[in-house]
């Protein structure tokens, strides 16, 4: 049993991480005994389990999922989402609204209208890659106001932070409210634009440096000075 | 658009070759029956139709005048040209050249070509003006796979009877034609070497490799498809079973 | 063109490199902003770019295929990338090039993670100095890595070839041109495989054999090359 590489160390595609009887997810794949990388990412090594956490790649939806979705065509019952991946979502009016809709009495287009930006979360995700939404927690459905960002869905671990810690940074700092959804899009609310600026820049910051350490001290050290230093 | 195979035929194939055996009754390092008819075509200098299994190809070789490249003003030019006709196979739609035709032309071409099997040197009739050009145009009738093969082998029939305008501007006794390079295709199918894969073989191999060797056995081309790959044994086994498959078809041409 | 008499002269080719011996190589990842991944080649005086969009949604459905995703290639000469101007538009020679490209690195990609999806990969020579294709697959592996598309290894690629009876590495483009062999190559270095085999001249057994050992051992230093690539790209902001 032996680990090829150290912890938080930056591995290619193809990269022998580790060699022997090894828990592997994420990011590896494994041929006979040995683990490799499958991609340009971070090792992640905690005892006897490897991953590498990719630093660039595309959403792929996964049940339980936070998203920001945004309307790009609607049928008889319900809506297609983008969500910023190779796959579109899937939101029926009735997961919209929570009840049943009587689709002969009513005109769905009272609800959701193109280019409207929703927050939901995965219902289910087939094999053949299709995917439904669905609204249930608070705060879900169509957003109004705020500000969107997108970043790279890889970043979006660091921008939630080790439980929650960087997200916390950023509100407590900024005085505003995120919806970060796992697809790369995030909401930003602020009672005024100068904070606003400041939770982006502060989340632009992360994706740019997400692949180093101490991160969450020099976001927390330069919203400090953002807000003294600024006008 | 592509035809699906289904995968009952697929693992049946697949299944066939792990005990050495082929859906048609071949040996893996079998040929199918090729036969070559020549001089089929009144309207070309020279023609061809090879059979190839099901697979039907059909080259006609016209000498026609032509302008020399600017550097080699006394030289022929060569133009091979392939078509894989709508007739040939449910999947080929009229319209412009599919990739696959391409490749087939370009590798029928380097073969000839790269073997210098024509003497273009011979070709000149007014230096830095007029030159013969010897246009070798592949029409494919019918799919069955060997593609290339076929037309490869149908090309050189083709020159081989190739008869010379009856023009002032021929000097030569006859069609200069000096080497005969054909092309063998070996695919891999569950990490086994099958020789001359029919379409269905086509279907499920991983991936093929065409080898075009001359008299000699010297390999005068080389083209790999399919999205699999090779080792360097395969390489080497695929070799020998193309040069040896390559003199059991050359033998065909007289 | 004046054309040489021999082509390797004691020993030395003509720009004084050894038989063996790879041209100035250079590559960088992540070097566009739209795309998903990208990188940028230097090999000799070819400068090429590959860009790959994806995974992404699949159009026209039809072409979709339920279990994995489409890998897509378009190799593209900008027109004045070579001294006669190449005319705009695919012509049959890149179209050949786009299709074994796509089959030289779709071995190494686990399409199956991603149904109904596509994969773009564009390579676009700016500068033509024998070689593009080669180059090419090379920025492609790389981008293809920087996209985040999961793969068992990279892909790298060289020529090798036959030029007054001596088997060399990386092709120039007198060599190519008045050369007896011209060998594009493509391996995946960890399994030690071959995904792109190309040749046209004359080679006997012998010298195949030859020429694809030089060619694995020629890989090494572009794999070496290609992986810091990627590594470079996170590694100057960690000293930040």
């Amino acid at each position: 049993m032996m680990i090829h590489v150290k912890n938080r160390e930056v591995v290619v595609p193809g990269q022998l991480v580790a060699e022997g009887d090894y828990r592997y997810s994420e990011g590896t794949f494994r041929e006979k005994d040995k683990i490799y990388s499958a991609v340009v990412g971070l090792a992640d090594v905690k005892g006897d389990q490897i991953r590498v956490i990719p630093l660039q790649g595309r959403y792929m939806p996964h049940v339980g999922d936070l998203v920001v979705g945004v309307v790009i065509d609607s049928h008889k019952s319900g809506w297609i989402l983008d969500l910023n991946s190779p796959y579109s979502g899937n939101l029926f009016v009735s997961e919209l609204v929570h009840r049943k809709v009587d689709l002969d009495q009513e005109d769905i287009s009272q609800y959701l209208g193109m280019g409207d930006v929703v927050l939901a979360s995965v219902k289910e995700v087939s094999e053949r890659m299709r995917v439904l939404l669905e609204t249930m927690d608070r705060g879900m459905g169509q957003i109004k106001g705020g500000k969107m960002v997108e970043i790279s869905p890889a970043k979006v671990p660091r921008v939630l932070g080790r439980k929650g810690s960087m997200l916390k940074v950023i509100e407590e700092r900024t005085g505003c409210t995120l919806a970060v959804g796992q697809n790369g899009r995030i909401i930003i609310w602020g009672d005024n634009p100068q904070q606003v600026n400041l939770a982006v820049e502060a989340v632009l910051m992360i994706e740019r440096e997400a692949h180093t350490s101490g991160l969450t001290d020099r976001v927390s050290l330069m919203l400090e000075k953002e807000k003294s230093g600024g006008i | 658009m592509y035809e699906i195979i289904s995968s009952v035929k697929r693992d049946y194939i697949i299944d066939l070759v792990k005990q050495g055996k082929r859906s048609d009754g071949r040996a893996l390092d079998q040929l199918r029956d090729a036969t070559i008819e020549m001089g089929v075509l009144k309207t070309a200098n020279g023609s061809a139709k090879v059979k190839l299994g099901k697979t039907h190809v059909l080259v006609g070789v016209k000498l026609m005048h032509a302008e020399p490249f600017p550097d080699t003003p006394d030289s022929g030019v060569l133009i091979v040209n392939a078509e894989l006709l709508p007739m040939a196979s449910p999947t080929f739609e009229p319209g412009p050249p599919r990739v696959e035709a391409i490749e087939v032309a370009r590798v029928v071409d380097r073969g000839i070509r790269e073997s210098e099997a024509i003497d273009l040197d011979k070709l000149g009739i007014k230096s830095g003006e007029d030159v013969w050009s010897v246009f070798v145009d592949i029409d494919v009738l019918d799919h069955d796979g060997g593609l290339i093969d076929a037309a490869a082998l149908a090309a050189i029939a083709a020159l081989t009877n190739a008869k010379p305008p009856a023009e002032e501007d021929w000097k030569l006794p006859e069609f200069p034609l000096s080497k005969k390079p054909v092309a063998v295709t070996i695919a891999k199918i569950d990490d086994k070497l099958v020789v001359d894969p029919c379409l269905d073989e086509e279907r499920v191999m991983e991936a093929r490799l065409t080898i075009t060797t001359i008299d000699d056995g010297s390999i005068c081309a080389m083209q790999k498809g399919g999205a699999g790959h090779f080792t360097r044994e395969e390489l080497q086994q695929a070799y020998e079973l193309a040069s040896a498959k390559a003199t059991e078809w050359r033998a065909k041409l007289g | 063109m004046d054309e040489p008499e021999k082509l390797i002269v004691d020993g030395k080719r003509l720009d004084g490199r050894a038989p063996e011996e790879l041209r100035p190589l250079k590559i960088q990842a992540g070097v566009l902003e739209r795309a998903d991944g990208s990188a940028y080649v230097e090999l000799g005086n070819n400068k090429v770019f590959a860009a790959v969009y994806g995974p992404r949604e699949m159009h026209p459905r039809h072409d979709q295929e339920s279990d994995k995703a489409v890998l897509r290639c378009r190799y593209s000469m900008a027109p004045f990338s070579v001294d006669d101007r190449k005319r705009p538009g695919p012509d049959r020679r890149s179209m050949e090039i786009s299709k074994v490209t796509k089959d030289a690195l779709e071995p190494v990609l686990f399409l199956e993670l991603y149904p109904r999806s596509v994969i773009d990969v564009f390579i676009e020579v700016l500068q033509a100095d024998a070689g593009t294709r080669t180059a090419g697959i090379n920025a492609a592996a790389v981008a293809l890595a920087d996209a985040g598309v999961p793969m068992r290894d990279l892909v790298t690629s060289v020529a090798v070839g036959k030029v007054d009876d001596t088997i060399v590495l990386d092709l120039m483009k007198e060599e190519d041109q008045l050369g007896q062999t011209d060998m594009p190559i493509a391996i995946v270095p960890r399994k030690k495989v071959v995904t792109l085999l190309q040749m046209d001249g004359h080679f006997t057994k012998e010298e195949f054999r030859q020429a694809v050992d030089l060619a694995f051992v020629g890989c090494e230093k572009i794999y070496e090359a290609q992986r810091q690539a990627l590594k470079e790209k996170y590694a100057i902001k960690e000293g930040e």
